[in-house]
């Protein structure tokens, strides 16, 4: 026999060699949960050994770094000698999967140099008119910025004009000239007068980074002195309630004033961005001369006010790639009327400026590992390659792993069940929600570990039908045919369960089998296979929560070890940021568009086969996932 | 100079599967069929074998037909009123099995019950010696019902219960398993739906050498080059060595045929298209001969002459 000591409770216990520590905690009175029933799938028995041997039969769920710092799932280990073992609190456990199972952000890949950067404040003290020198006020301005900063041809617009006399006398001769050097599409300038302040006013220069998601709006607030995001801001697409997806906002442009509506209920959701975050520095909105700006070629042309209903019909090409640079009064966006609004660059009607964007901010174009990058959205954009040749193409997963098209969906906020898991024996389920409340719904990462986790457990079959033999009451015909209970009624905020239905699930199996046809695709396109991957970059701000080991379990993602995996954030807002900050940037991003194919998968007649082929869990063609394979006992 | 005839030679095989079973194997067949087995496309016999031909199961309903083609019903007369003479007619007309197709109603629109079903699946292995195979409705929760009752009357006779599919194979499989059947599993016209549907049976335990698929197919004139594509992409997959496409795969030229108004009228076509009574045959005969030379391995047919011609057909083919 051998004494196993459980810390901090000091239980001990003796037990014959080999039995598993999960064993051992239960007879010492130990509670250590365990919501995968023991199947070292969930990670959330990980354990301690501070002492002794031990035999780890199964490491899935562990860093090579717990491992080594003594992390053992008490479901899967074997004592083999005395041994003192720490039971950490449950959320230290949670905190530890989420870091070891999410990834973080990535800084500024470059040192921030503000003269890389077109926009800048000029003080400048002029020489007051007299009867001797009659210049008029504006030469006078220019004169003097040309003697003393060497700026030529100052250009200025009339509204800029009309505040120049009084800014010029309020100052006493001495103002704050914003001047913007150059513009993405006049790179050789003429500078342009922006705003002219009274006063020397050189702390700081503020700017806008701004993704335009089909579901989110993110608004960045650069202080262009130290080119560092000083706030953010992010809320609703206000177009939501004119459909949920690119395809019912375009169909609602084309219709009556639609296009004007979308423009204004996007801007309304903007500007509001834009206060709140001004609010936040104690400065007014149009103290921010420029905004840069990413998103999808859709959500572009409804931003720029351009009718976008060529993009949905064959051959499906865009107004324009990249909008000409404009000022923003020119579309009521709520900074400086006269600063000016870059677009970055898109690359056909389905693979916008926010995938240049985040190729550009995910580095796959610096590196010559060959990177699979997926922006995980409604649409579903993919591209593949490395610093010498990109191919992309966009796969409509829909909307619902972003909890549309899903009778309990919702978006991952307060209330959200993330995580789920499964008792293969009992068929009950356990699940974490967002903010530790009663669940209201199942955001899109639950609905991926609630999918993985019926496949595992055989709630569902390979094909996701639900198998209403089981012995359980969770499994039953609902109104809208079979269905699996994940949350009873009186565990719920609504009061009623929370379920699945066999609807909801050929909905993710769509998506799903999608997005790996897409990837399927391009990496056919180009005579390579998924295992020639050396790097997969997820952007989107889904992106962030999904669970890698469960994406795989339902063949979402390429089987792949986990530390090929990186996850990026919001890649869109982040390269918009990029070319806000650095002329660089500005210019590898064009290239992004440049070097950048586009496969249209409607015209690819590969697609439709993969798709099928993805169709299944977690795969027709299982040899494709070795790793889910051996967890179902068929490798 | 001599020429050198390039043989192709394949890892994969179809797997052989045993229908019906004898007394000697706890059935009442006076004779098994086997079907698969080989290793080559059809009829390459220079590049490997082919241990059995094509199959041949003739179609037969539980009821005089409503809907089928004067044609048909002159061709077998009387016996298509009772089941049971229409199985021996179908023996005595060159099946190599007898296909029988269960109603959702019987006569004066009752709904099938499970005693009915279980009384003709009992009269009609009487009247055969054959193997058969039993079809429901089409209908899930009949064809539940039904073939849960005829699996259990059959039990050891080795039938085929069909059809599963993707939405619902769970109890015709359990019922396959516990009696000792086979089943035929239908797919709309996919390799990986096929592939898919052969997977999730397997997952529930029965054999591979109990399952034949059915990759669904269509007439001459309808889409026949979607089918004949489909199929033989399965058999290119399984010979390559692709298992769960290595099944037999079973056909119905027969239903697909006479259900176009060139097999099924004879009014109201242009006169040009010639003489309907052969032209019927024909369009049977020339389906059925397509999906063979694409890989079937189960034709089922109905009309009595197509039997002839495509058994000719076959014995022509598999001549050395």
């Amino acid at each position: 026999m051998v004494t196993v000591v459980f810390r901090p409770e000091e239980k001990r216990v003796e037990v014959p060699p080999g039995t598993l520590l999960s064993d051992a905690a239960r007879l010492a009175g130990v509670d250590i949960l365990m919501p995968c029933g023991g199947q070292g799938r969930c990670g959330r028995c990980a354990v301690v050994v501070e002492s002794g041997s031990v035999r780890r039969r199964s490491t899935q769920r562990l860093t090579p770094d717990d491992i080594a710092a003594g992390y053992a799932l008490a479901c899967q280990t074997l004592v083999e000698s005395d041994v003192v073992v720490f039971v950490p609190p449950q959320e230290r456990i949670e905190r530890r999967i989420k870091e070891t199972k999410r990834a973080a952000k990535i800084e500024l890949p470059f040192p921030y140099d503000r003269h890389d950067q077109p926009l800048r404040k000029f003080a400048v003290t002029l020489e007051p008119p007299s009867l001797a020198d009659q210049t008029d006020d504006w030469s006078r301005l220019q004169r003097e910025m040309a003697r003393r900063y060497g700026i030529r041809n100052l250009q200025a617009s009339l509204p800029v004009l009309r505040k120049l006399p009084r800014a010029l006398r309020e100052g006493d001769w001495t103002v704050t000239a914003v001047v913007e050097l150059d513009a993405w599409d006049r790179p050789e300038g003429p500078p342009r007068l922006i705003d002219v302040l009274p006063g020397e006013h050189l702390e700081s220069l503020w700017a806008v980074a701004i993704d335009i998601g089909t579901t989110s709006n993110v608004v960045w607030l650069v202080d262009l002195m130290r080119g560092q995001v000083i706030a953010q801001a992010a809320d609703y697409n206000g177009q939501i309630a004119r459909g949920e997806d690119v395809i019912s906002r375009i169909i609602y442009a084309s219709k009556g004033n639609g296009l004007q509506e979308l423009q204004e209920l996007v801007m309304g959701t903007l500007n509001r961005l834009i206060a709140q975050v001004a609010a936040e520095q104690n400065i007014r909105p149009d103290e921010i001369y420029k905004a840069t700006v990413a998103g999808n070629t859709t959500m572009i042309h409804l931003f720029a006010g351009i009718p976008p209903e060529s993009i949905r019909l064959m051959p499906f090409i865009p107004v324009v790639n990249q909008v000409p640079t404009f000022p923003a009064r020119e579309i009521g966006l709520g900074i400086n009327p006269e600063g000016t609004v870059d677009c970055l660059p898109g690359i056909a009607s389905y693979v916008g400026a926010d995938i240049t964007a985040g190729v550009l901010s995910s580095g796959l174009c610096d590196s010559d590992e060959l990177t699979l990058f997926i922006d995980v959205g409604t649409n579903g954009e993919m591209v593949l390659g490395d610093c010498s040749w990109l191919i992309s193409c966009a796969c409509s997963a829909g909307p619902a792993f972003e909890g549309a098209g899903v009778v309990h969906g919702m978006r991952a906020t307060a209330g959200a069940i993330e995580e789920v898991w499964i008792n293969p024996e009992t068929y009950e389920a356990t699940y974490k929600v967002i903010g530790d409340e009663r669940p209201r719904g199942i955001c899109g990462s639950g609905l991926i570990s609630l999918l993985a986790e019926m496949f595992i457990t055989g709630v569902v079959d390979k094909s996701g039908n639900i198998n209403l033999d089981l012995p359980t009451k969770r499994v039953r015909r609902g109104e809208h045919g079979p269905e699996y209970v994940v949350a009873w009624a009186d565990e719920t905020a609504t009061g009623r369960d929370i379920v699945i239905t066999a609807v909801d699930i050929d909905n993710l199996m769509r998506a799903k089998a999608a997005i790996y046809a897409g990837f399927s695709v391009l990496a056919r396109s180009v005579g390579l296979t998924l295992q020639d991957v050396q790097r997969v970059l997820i952007g989107g701000a889904f992106g962030q929560y999904i669970n890698v080991e469960k994406a795989i379990q339902i063949g979402m993602l390429p089987d792949m070890p986990y530390d090929r995996f990186h996850f990026l954030g919001n890649t869109s807002v982040r390269g918009a940021y990029y070319a806000l900050v650095s002329r660089e940037m500005r210019r590898r991003v064009t290239e992004v568009g440049r070097m950048m194919t586009y496969l249209e998968l409607s015209a690819d007649n590969t697609f439709f086969d993969e798709f099928n082929a993805a169709l299944f869990l977690p795969h027709t063609d299982l040899s494709q996932f070795p790793s889910v394979a051996a967890l179902v006992g068929e490798g | 100079m001599p020429v050198e005839i390039p043989v192709e030679q394949w890892p994969g095989r179809v797997i052989e599967e045993t229908l019906g079973a004898t007394p000697a194997e706890g059935g009442t067949r006076s004779r098994v069929v086997k079907v698969g087995g080989e290793n080559t496309l059809p009829f390459m016999l220079t590049d490997g074998e082919m241990p059995n031909p094509p199959r041949i199961a003739i179609e037969i309903l539980d009821q005089r037909p409503k809907d089928w083609s004067p044609l048909l019903l002159e061709a077998w007369g009387d016996v298509v009123d009772d089941p049971a003479k229409w199985a021996k007619a179908a023996e005595e007309a060159g099946a190599d099995l007898v296909l029988l197709q269960l109603s959702l109603t019987r006569d004066g629109g009752k709904p099938t019950t499970a005693a009915d079903a279980k009384a003709l699946t009992r009269a009609v292995l009487q009247a055969t010696g054959l193997p058969i195979l039993v079809f429901g409705p089409g209908q899930v929760d009949a064809d539940n019902e039904l073939l849960v009752a005829v699996a259990e009357e059959a039990a050891g006779e080795r039938i085929v219960l069909g059809i599963c599919e993707e939405k619902n194979y769970r109890t015709i499989v359990a019922a396959a398993l516990a009696n000792g059947h086979l089943v035929n599993g239908r797919t709309a016209m996919d390799v990986n739906l096929a592939k898919q549907l052969n997977i999730l049976i397997a997952d529930m335990g029965l054999p591979l050498d109990r399952i034949i698929m059915d990759p669904t197919t269509a007439s001459l004139g309808y889409g026949i080059e979607y089918g004949y594509s489909v199929m033989e992409r399965l058999r290119l997959a399984a010979l390559q060595g692709d298992k769960m496409t290595q099944l037999p795969m079973l056909v119905t030229p027969g239903f697909e045929a006479w259900r176009q108004k060139e097999a099924k009228v004879g009014e109201g076509v242009p006169a040009s298209w010639g003489d309907w009574r052969q032209r019927a045959v024909l369009w049977e005969t020339l389906t059925a001969t397509n999906l063979i030379l694409s890989g079937a391995d189960i034709v089922v047919l109905r009309h009595p002459e197509t039997v002839k011609r495509v058994r000719a057909f076959i014995d022509r083919m598999m001549a050395k």
